[in-house]
C-alpha cells in the first residue's frame, strides 16, 4: 500500500465512523417526526438538543450542568486511576510469582462475576451513601479488569526473548523491567480501555447510591419525573464522554506500544 | 585433544586441513567442554554420554534433524538447560545457568521490539550498568560489523529478516562471548540472504576470535562455515559423526560453496543421512 493510498482509506475510515452515527441520526428524526414513537418515549433529537441547551444555561435541579459533569468525572477518574494502578501492579505479581496468584486466585476469580449492581446494598451498608461508596464500586470493577489483563499480559512474553534477556546478563529484576513489562504493555493497553467502559456504566449505577449531583444522579432524576428528553441529554453526554476518553486511549495505546501488530 | 570421545565411525573427508588460524588453536586448552552428558526429561533419556570439545575460535556444526536433540545441546551450554549426567564446561568453568559469556542467536531472532536496534545491541551493557555514551558506542561499533551502520534508531520491525538476525548477532557479540550459540539462526531466510549471512559469520569469526556453536539442518551450511561438523544420528547412545572441513582460507568466500571438498563432503554427509 503507498502511502496516499494509506491516506485515503484512513480518510475513508475517519468519513464512515462519522457519517454513520449521523445516519442514526436522521433514521431517528424521521421516526420522531413521522410520529411512530411517542415523544415520551422517543422524543426528537432536537427536543433532546433543546433541553442540553437549557440544563448548560440553567442547570439541572439548581445545580450547573458543568457540576453535574464535574462531580462524575471526579469519580470515575479517582477510582479508575487508583483500581488501575493497584491491578497493574497486582495483576503482575499475581504473573510473575505463583505464590501470590494461589493467594489472591480466589478472592478475586470471586468478586469478579458478582455484578457491582449486587454489591451496592452492601457498600452502602459498610461505606454509607456517600462519596466513599461511589468510588470504591468504580474502583473494585477497574482493579479486577486490570489485574485479568497484567497478568495475562506477563505471559505474553516469548519463551526466547526471555531467554535471550537472561542469556545477555539480565537479573530477575531487568528481565521484569525490560521484557516482561514491555511485552505485557499491549494487554494492558487494552484493558484500560475495556476499564473505562465498564467505568463509566458503574459510574451510573453508583449514583444510584443518592447524593444530589452527577450526571448518574441527573439521569436517574429525570426519568423518575419522565423528562425523557433530559434522560437522552444525559445518557448522550456520558456516552460522549466514553467515546472521547476511549479515543483517547486508543491513541496513547498506538504511541505507547507502537510495535503491537508490526512484528 | 582427540575430536570426539566415541565417533560411531571415523569419518575425515577431503585433504588434510591446511593450515589456518584455528590449526593451532587444536592444542590451546578447549573453550567448551562436555564431559560424558547425559539427559533425561521426565526420566526418558534424550542423549547419553555425550563428550566433545571445542577450541577457541572454531566453528563446531551441530547437524541433524529435527529431534535429533542438537538443539538440547546448545540449550545446555546456554545454560537453560541442567545436564542431568555429566559436566558441561565453558572457559574452565561448570555451567549452571545462562549468562553473557554464552551469547544465543535465535531462529526467530528475538529481538526486543519496543527498543531501538542500538537499545537491543547494547542491552548487555544495560544489564552491566554501563552509561548511555558508552552503550551508543559499542552499539554504532557493532552495528557496523555486522553491517547495520545507519540503522542503530530504527526499530526491528522496520527491519527485513536478514537484518533482524545480524541485529541479533550484533547484541551477543556486544556482550563479548567466549562462545556464540547460534540456533539455527537463518533458517527462515531466503537463499540468497542465508548466503550472505553465513559469510558473515565466518568473517566475524575471524575479526573477533568468537568460538561458535551452530545448530543447523542444513548440510550446506554446516559444510560452508563449519570447521567441524557432528552429525548427531543417535544421541541416545552418545553416538556422532565427526567430519573436518578442509576448505581454503579466507574462508569467507562464496567461492568455497564450489571448492571440490565442499562438494565431496556434502556428498558424504549427505549420503550417510540417507543410507
Amino acid at each position: 500500500m503507498t502511502r496516499s493510498e494509506a491516506r485515503r482509506a484512513r480518510l475513508r475510515y475517519v468519513l464512515v465512523a462519522t457519517l454513520s452515527p449521523l445516519a442514526i441520526l436522521a433514521l431517528w428524526a424521521l421516526v420522531a417526526w413521522r410520529g411512530l414513537a411517542s415523544p415520551i418515549i422517543l422524543p426528537p433529537p432536537s427536543a433532546i438538543w433543546t433541553s442540553f441547551l437549557d440544563m448548560a444555561a440553567n442547570g439541572y435541579s439548581g445545580v450547573p450542568l458543568w457540576t453535574h459533569v464535574a462531580a462524575s468525572l471526579a469519580r470515575v477518574s479517582v477510582a479508575y486511576v487508583a483500581g488501575a494502578a493497584l491491578g497493574v501492579a497486582l495483576g503482575l505479581l499475581r504473573g510473575r510469582s505463583a505464590l501470590i496468584d494461589a493467594v489472591l486466585l480466589a478472592p478475586s476469580e470471586l468478586l469478579r462475576p458478582i455484578p457491582p449492581l449486587g454489591l451496592i446494598p452492601l457498600f452502602i451498608l459498610w461505606f454509607g451513601v456517600g462519596e466513599t461508596s461511589k468510588v470504591l464500586l468504580i474502583f473494585l470493577s477497574v482493579l479486577l479488569i486490570m489485574m485479568v489483563n497484567a497478568q495475562a499480559g506477563v505471559r505474553a512474553a516469548s519463551l526466547d526473548s526471555l531467554r535471550a534477556a537472561q542469556s545477555m546478563g539480565a537479573n530477575r529484576w531487568q528481565v521484569f523491567r525490560f521484557v516482561v513489562l514491555p511485552s505485557a504493555l499491549p494487554q494492558i493497553m487494552t484493558g484500560l480501555r475495556v476499564a473505562m467502559g465498564t467505568a463509566l456504566t458503574i459510574l451510573v449505577a453508583s449514583e444510584l447510591l443518592g447524593g444530589d449531583r452527577g450526571l448518574g444522579f441527573l439521569i436517574l432524576d429525570a426519568s423518575s419525573f419522565f423528562r425523557t428528553t433530559y434522560v437522552f441529554a444525559g445518557v448522550a453526554l456520558i456516552g460522549l464522554i466514553g467515546l472521547a476518553t476511549d479515543r483517547g486511549l486508543a491513541w496513547a495505546g498506538r504511541r505507547i506500544v507502537h510495535w503491537e501488530g508490526r512484528r | 585433544m582427540t575430536a570426539a570421545a566415541r565417533p560411531s565411525k571415523p569419518a575425515v573427508v577431503g585433504e588434510a586441513a591446511p593450515p589456518s588460524p584455528k590449526a593451532g588453536a587444536e592444542r590451546a586448552p578447549p573453550v567448551l567442554k562436555f564431559e560424558q552428558v547425559g539427559f533425561s526429561y521426565d526420566g526418558r533419556a534424550i542423549m547419553r554420554d555425550v563428550s566433545f570439545s571445542v577450541g577457541p575460535g572454531e566453528i563446531l556444526a551441530l547437524l541433524g534433524p529435527s529431534g535429533c536433540g542438537k538443539t538440547t545441546i546448545l540449550n545446555m551450554v546456554a545454560g537453560f538447560l541442567r545436564p542431568t549426567e555429566g559436566v558441561a564446561v565453558v572457559d574452565g568453568r561448570e555451567i549452571v545457568g545462562p549468562g553473557p559469556d554464552r551469547g544465543v542467536v535465535f531462529q526467530a531472532a528475538a529481538l526486543f521490539d519496543w527498543m531501538t536496534v542500538a537499545e537491543n545491541i547494547a542491552f548487555s551493557l544495560r544489564c552491566a550498568g554501563a552509561g548511555k555514551a558508552r552503550r551508543r558506542e559499542v552499539a554504532e561499533e557493532m552495528a557496523a560489523l555486522v553491517g547495520l551502520s545507519g540503522f542503530e534508531d530504527a526499530f526491528p520491525y522496520q527491519l527485513s529478516g536478514g537484518m533482524r538476525q545480524r541485529v541479533g548477532l550484533a547484541r551477543v557479540l556486544a556482550a563479548g562471548p567466549k562462545v556464540m550459540l547460534m540456533d539455527e539462526p537463518f533458517s527462515a531466510l531466503d537463499v540468497q540472504t542465508r548466503e550472505t549471512l553465513q559469510e558473515e559469520v565466518l568473517r566475524i569469526r575471524d575479526r573477533t576470535g568468537c568460538t561458535i556453536l551452530f545448530v543447523t539442518h542444513s548440510i550446506d551450511e554446516a559444510a560452508f562455515l563449519g570447521d567441524r561438523i557432528f552429525l548427531l544420528n543417535d544421541l541416545q547412545s552418545g553416538a556422532y559423526d565427526v567430519y573436518d572441513v578442509a576448505l581454503p582460507a579466507p574462508r569467507p568466500n562464496p567461492e568455497n560453496r564450489l571448492h571440490p571438498s565442499f562438494l565431496r563432503l556434502r556428498e558424504t554427509i549427505y549420503r550417510r543421512m540417507r543410507h
